[in-house]
């Protein structure tokens, strides 16, 4: 008899790529891209989104084919897959929506080096039917995106007093001699602030690394 | 496959991924490539328009026809050579990439009447080339606008070069002394011009970007050789103002 498309199982896949496996705060993985585009929320929002994207699509392409791939070269052709979806992608964004893509021009090929899209092939996809493989990348694509828009949000209001470029800190504090904290907009702030949010998280799902 | 040798097959496997891979990136590339190139052209002749300062700027929601005419309404092309002299019959898009003397200038007129004179700047950045525009004013020695329209640099910190603050403290800059009748390219300082300079040396020195003094290094030295090689130009035509 076919599986339900959302049976417990599969209700399982989405809750662990969310939460319980939180592909950054669980498998820390894809920091180094958290910290580089979410000084800015618009272009942690769209990295995201990208991600999200190549990570389902690739999943469920490597899913298809993961009876034929010889084992000895399947991380070259997991890496042609990504790299194939990705650089499409960039192409079709260069060519009907030229704005965004200028702005994410390097972003757009960081995808394909980013650990979760071949963590998750590796790991999932190599051995689980496409709908499953494709829930997968998904759960884990939103996963990441959640915590990118999460961090976006706090450096881009004390970095720049700014929401998606439209300003939320009021002239008013800033005549009272607030201003705004230079270290949320480089790296180390965005690593305080992962690591609090990985701190929150695992406080409440109560995990603990194992010795 | 049952029979075939486990060796061969891999090989075979990596040759379909291969070939099905690269017939389908130069398919898009291919079937995308007339778009990419009108959106690029479009988004230069964009950030002309952008650092002439239009005297109606152009809507954020304007079709792609319609700044192309602008453009080809506003917009005069020409090509100068390394003294600054007028290579008739050139225009910008015929500079082959051997003419390293060959450089264009684009006139902004209205009805007649030049009001600015740009030109494209290029230079190395923290991460990356930064590309650009900047017009210069009637008397060849006022900027009237700059823009920064490509590049790779971090968001937040160089990447603000694209932003209005940056931009617009460029305008009413002077690129050339007439007290000391010098060239004075534009320099970026660190932290606030205002703090250190004065008189006639902030005519030159702009705001730089906070926590990127290097793309700031690299805006410096794009404007110095840029400024210096249309000087010639420049020269003449405020002799002859």
């Amino acid at each position: 008899m076919p599986e339900a498309l959302l049976s417990k199982k599969n209700q399982k896949i989405v809750k662990d790529g969310l939460w319980d496996a939180n592909p950054i705060t669980f498998q820390i993985l894809g920091i180094c891209s958290a910290l580089a585009v979410t000084t800015q929320l618009k272009t942690a929002i769209v990295m995201s989104l990208g991600l999200t994207i190549v990570t389902s699509m690739s999943n469920v392409i490597i899913s298809l084919m993961r009876h034929f791939i010889p084992s000895s070269i399947r991380i070259i052709v997991q890496l042609t897959v990504v790299s194939a979806v990705v650089i499409s992608i960039d192409q079709v964004l260069r060519a009907y929506m030229f704005d965004v893509s200028k702005q994410l021009s390097v972003f757009v090929g960081l995808i394909i080096t980013n650990c979760i899209v071949m963590g998750r092939l590796e790991a999932f996809a190599m051995s689980n039917p496409p709908w499953k493989s494709f829930l997968d990348g998904l759960a884990n694509g939103l996963g990441y995106s959640a915590i990118l828009v999460m961090i976006g949000i706090i450096r881009e209001i004390f970095g720049a007093g700014t929401l998606l470029g439209f300003h939320v800190v009021p002239q008013w504090m800033y005549a009272h001699g607030y201003a705004n904290n230079g270290m949320m907009v480089l790296a180390p702030g965005a690593f305080f602030l992962l690591g609090i949010i990985v701190w929150i998280q695992r406080a409440i799902s109560g995990y603990a690394e194992s010795a | 496959m049952s029979k075939m040798n486990q060796t061969t097959y891999t090989f075979v496997f990596a040759t379909i991924i291969c070939v099905v891979s690269a017939v389908l990136l130069s398919g898009v590339s291919e079937g995308l490539r007339a778009k990419q190139e009108l959106n690029a052209e479009l988004d230069v002749k964009k950030n002309i328009l952008k650092a002439v300062q239009l005297a109606e700027p152009l809507g954020p929601k304007m079709k792609p026809e319609d700044v192309l005419k602008v453009y080809e309404s506003r917009i005069q092309e020409i090509v100068i050579d390394e003294n600054g002299n007028i290579v008739e019959g050139k225009k910008p898009k015929d500079i082959q990439e051997s003419e390293k003397n060959l450089h264009p200038v684009y006139i902004y007129q209205e009805d007649g009447k030049v009001l600015a004179y740009a030109y494209p700047i290029v230079g190395q950045g923290l991460w990356s080339v930064l590309y650009g525009y900047l017009a210069i004013e009637v008397d060849g020695t006022t900027v009237r606008g700059v823009t920064f329209y490509k590049h790779g640099e971090t968001p937040g910190l160089g990447g603000e070069i694209e932003k209005e603050w940056f931009q617009n403290n460029f305008k009413g800059k002077t690129v050339f002394s007439v007290k000391e009748n010098k060239v004075t390219p534009i320099v970026v300082v660190k932290g606030k011009a205002k703090d250190v300079f004065q008189g006639e040396e902030l005519n030159y020195h702009v705001d730089g970007i906070t926590a990127a003094t290097i793309t700031g290094t690299g805006v410096t030295d794009m404007l110095d050789k840029n400024i210096k090689l249309y000087e010639p130009y420049f020269s003449k035509i405020r002799k002859n103002s």
